[in-house]
């Protein structure tokens, strides 16, 4: 019954995809992807309430084969593009792949271990590609009308081709498989940066082609060493080896941090904001780049205590605080959120390379509710660029006079992020916490300092952005809600709805949803308190009275704000008696210019620190 | 225990009235001058409520309120709630109120001191973090009824952290050298501007929470010495209004760098000090 379900979850977005690129009328590929939204959601939930966990399925031979093929005529493929497009590394890189790609399978064993592996950590990222992936998706298809309808069917095909193969790549034992399919992520990435086909695309387009090349490249290097020294093929065999193979470890963390875009591989994800916004949604956001955090709680039975992983913890560390420093410098709406993204996957990293219970649960919080929250907000990036031309922030400026709508849901999209009494809060609570009980290890006491300062310089962040969007200049007295095209208010509003509500009922999920997946993961869960909505674990307790209160004062102040009007005379704002004309706008941390440089390279080095000496290789 | 810190909680913007006001006569003294009387805060009060009402928007108005509420429900977190580190954060959101409102208008100077209160949010959030830290591992919990029953007192094992604490609460406080979200000689007092009459004295009132809340956690260094406590209070008090009284206000760039580049490290190397050999 699982293999039924997760080749449904697989063929049916291709199937989809085929359907709305060959038919081409915007109607069919709002239908296709609505379908998709259903049907790939209650498969998912079927999946999570019905299966068996965790399960390594069979597929058949001739599977190997095609996937040998394919691997092969994609690698092809980015040396033609390489050679198209005059660019050394991304052809140097295609052929060294090329080359250890055909020593592995050379030197490969023959293996009956099963090529699938499902447990509840491939249902909660198949929900996850389901709902916030399809609502890219079917938000994409109006994007496009916009943008240029007459290329929607083969943008919005891409987009849902890619639903599937992430859901089979987090489906995947065999780790040849994992390398097709990394480098099919590369492709999507390619092929929908470049979309545009103006020369910034182009450029883009190849960075990261290169880039993420290098990614897989690690991939095959951890490979061809489990294979030679240990005869392992299989993420199964790599976990349950009785000596940790600290080689092919670090190289897979190699492949997570470039997918994850952490420093100095940062520049891939900021340049694939050239694209448009549904691509970095589904792509740079919410879903591909959670591969990184993915493959690292993937790895962390074998990870959790190693040098490997706490030179991990260091450099995710400074990574996240850094990544959250330089947001500060951006004016590009879509360079921050990009900046924020890489932070925030530098936290899940760190939280999965930590490994404890809590820490993994700490972890499956982050990697949901940043998928949601950067969902939101990308797709709020794409409505403001479409209907109110605003690119930077400063095109936000007074935003709330023509958009209050807008402008809440991206209050609330980032204030999820940092905010009591938000999910991603509780798990940053819970992580400090964690980190300040683990006392004999000095790497997790570094990581108090990093949440404390990178929590702080993101809350900053946040706030300067929505303050520019909230510069009024009189009363309102009639509130007009903006009219949105509903296919771009519908997936904002789920969005903002699954927060909201997951938020106020955050003990049961994390009782019943993120508990179980880390007892899968780890074989131990946290005991969260299941009788009551405050969240309780071990000696940490957070009532329910304050999540409500603060709530309240997040989330509905705001709104009602609008519509309370106090009987009191206007006063015009202090100029000195000067009739000035006043021009709101905010702080840039220009000085950062001149330090990032060397930030590139201490990221660079603590990059080469963690494979070298994390790697076992001294 | 738990009633007293309720009835605490429930009463705090009158402590905090009292205490802003024994701080500015102690002010006034150290210039050589009377000062106003102990409950002139209380006084203020109603005469700014008597005053007729004047504002900009209702929206900038409302967050003064709620800059007031949400800085009562912190310190109320701080002193009932069950975790110390949640109070902290929601410290953060009362914040948040008070400087969408300074952005909330088309005020230079209400703008300017807003995005200057993100500076101290950068600069002192983390040092707080760091101090709640620290009463975790001297006593170890996160709940303040258990912190007040420590023996020994917090601050023999985190002497470092206190010292830390007690070089930021002028950051908090928006005490010279570092009153620079208020600033009056450059913009005005930045966010207070634009309030006026009751607006004007719930923001006021908040500020008076503010202290509540910093000299509790101030407090929370005593452990089970209540004694103690109050001595590190009326300590930080006085060092706080002779610093006040004897400096110059300084840039932001100093701030943060002062806060981030040597206090942030001191409180970092006092508890790595007891999490590695302190047990």
């Amino acid at each position: 019954m699982e293999n039924l379900l997760v080749w449904s979850l697989i063929l049916i977005p291709w199937l989809s995809a085929l359907g709305i690129f060959l038919l081409r009328k915007h109607l069919a590929a709002v239908f296709l992807t609505a379908f998709n939204l259903l049907v790939l959601t209650a498969l998912s939930l079927y999946l999570w309430f019905n299966g068996n966990f965790p399960v390594t399925l069979q597929t058949p031979k001739f599977l190997d084969w095609i996937i040998t093929i394919y691997d092969y005529g994609l690698l092809f493929y980015f040396l033609k593009q390489g050679w198209e497009h005059k660019n050394k590394a991304v052809s140097l890189l295609a052929v060294i792949q090329l080359i250890l790609l055909t020593w592995a399978l050379l030197i490969m064993p023959h293996s009956d271990i099963g090529n699938l592996y499902i447990d509840k950590l491939s249902v909660f990222m198949y929900l996850i590609v389901a709902t916030v992936g399809s609502l890219i998706t079917l938000f994409a298809t109006r994007y496009m009308q916009d943008e240029d309808p007459s290329r929607e069917a083969e943008f919005v095909a891409i987009l849902v081709w890619f639903l599937g193969v992430m859901n089979f790549a987090v489906s995947v034992n065999n780790i040849e498989w994992f390398f097709a399919l990394f480098e099919t992520t590369t492709l999507a990435s390619y092929l929908l940066i470049r979309f545009r086909r103006d020369e910034i695309s182009f450029k883009n387009a190849l960075l990261a082609l290169w880039m993420n090349q290098i990614g897989g490249i690690a991939i095959l290097l951890a490979l061809l060493f489990a294979v030679h020294k240990y005869g392992i093929t299989h993420f199964t065999q790599l976990l349950q080896h009785k000596e940790v193979a600290l080689f092919p470890l670090a190289f897979l963390s190699a492949a997570a941090l470039v997918k994850g875009a952490q420093m100095p591989f940062h520049r891939w994800l900021l340049g694939a904001m050239v694209a448009p916004t549904p691509v970095s949604a589904i792509l740079h956001s919410a879903t591909m780049v959670k591969i990184a955090p993915y493959l690292i709680l993937r790895l962390s039975p074998v990870l959790q205590n190693t040098l490997l992983a706490k030179l991990l913890i260091i450099y995710t560390g400074f990574v996240f605080v850094v990544t959250a420093l330089l947001a500060l410098n951006e004016v590009h709406f879509k360079r921050i959120l990009a900046y924020s993204t890489i932070s925030l996957l530098a936290l899940m990293m760190l939280a999965g390379a930590v490994g404890t219970p809590l820490a993994i649960t700490v972890a499956l919080m982050l990697i949901a509710f940043h998928a949601l929250a950067k969902a939101l907000l990308f797709l709020e990036a794409g409505v403001m660029e479409k209907l109110y031309k605003a690119k930077t922030i400063y095109d936000m400026k007074h935003l709330i006079n023509k958009a209050p709508v807008t402008v809440f849901f991206i209050l609330v999209g980032f204030l999820s992020m940092t905010m009591v009494p938000f999910a991603m809060f509780v798990a940053k609570w819970l992580l400090i916490s964690e980190m300040a009980q683990l006392l004999s290890k000095a790497s997790y006491i570094i990581t108090v300092g990093i949440l404390a300062l990178g929590g702080a310089i993101l809350t900053v962040l946040y706030l300067k952005i929505l303050g520019i969007a909230i510069n009024r200049d009189e009363e309102t007295f009639k509130v007009k809600l903006e009219k949105q095209p509903f296919l771009y208010a519908f997936p904002n509003t789920v969005y903002v709805a699954l927060i909201l509500l997951a938020t106020l009922l955050i003990s049961p999920v994390l009782a019943h949803l993120f508990a179980p997946i880390t007892a899968d993961i780890v074989n131990q869960a946290p005991n969260f308190a299941t009788d009551t909505l405050d969240v309780v674990v071990d000696n940490l307790r957070l009532p329910f009275w304050q999540i409500v209160i603060a709530f309240f004062f997040v989330v509905v102040f705001p709104i009602i704000a609008h519509f309370i009007h106090f009987k009191a005379d206007r006063a015009p704002e202090y100029t000195c008696g000067e009739p000035l004309k006043v021009q709101i706008s905010t702080y840039n941390m220009v000085c950062l210019e001149k330090a990032y440089p060397y930030l590139e390279m201490v990221a660079l080095a603590l990059f080469v620190l963690v494979l070298i000496i994390g790697g076992g290789m001294l | 225990m738990k009633t007293l810190l309720l009835v605490l909680a429930i009463l705090a913007p009158l402590l905090g009235g009292v205490i802003y006001g024994l701080e500015r006569k102690v002010k006034a003294r150290m210039q050589n001058r009377m000062g106003p009387p102990i409950l002139q805060p209380f006084y203020d009060f109603f005469k700014l409520a008597d005053k007729r009402p004047l504002q900009v928007h209702s929206f900038h108005s409302l967050m003064g309120i709620a800059f007031f509420l949400a800085a009562w429900f912190a310190v109320f977190s701080l002193m009932v709630g069950p975790n110390l580190l949640v109070a902290i954060f929601l410290h953060v959101l009362a914040l948040l109120f008070i400087t969408a409102g300074g952005f909330s208008v088309k005020s230079p100077y209400s703008v300017m001191g807003a995005l200057r209160e993100l500076a101290h949010i950068l600069a002192a959030e983390p040092i707080l973090v760091f101090a709640v830290v620290g009463l975790y591992l001297a006593s170890g919990s996160w709940n303040v009824i258990d912190i007040l029953h420590s023996e020994p007192p917090p601050l023999l094992k985190m002497p470092l952290v206190f010292a830390v604490l007690l070089l930021t609460l002028p950051i908090l406080l928006k005490k010279s050298p570092f009153d620079i979200s208020e600033a009056h000689q450059e913009i005005i007092g930045g966010w207070e501007i634009e309030f006026s009459g009751i607006y004007y004295e719930a923001v006021y009132t908040a500020k008076w929470l503010e202290y509540i809340f910093v000299y509790f956690i101030i407090f929370l260094f005593g452990g089970a010495n209540y004694l103690l406590g109050l001595g590190l209070v009326l300590l930080a008090f006085l060092f706080v209004a002779l610093i006040d009284n004897s400096t110059t206000r300084l840039t932001i760039h100093h701030m943060v760098k002062f806060s981030l580049g040597v206090l942030l490290p001191l409180a970092a190397f006092n508890v790595f000090w007891v999490a590695l050999w302190g047990h």
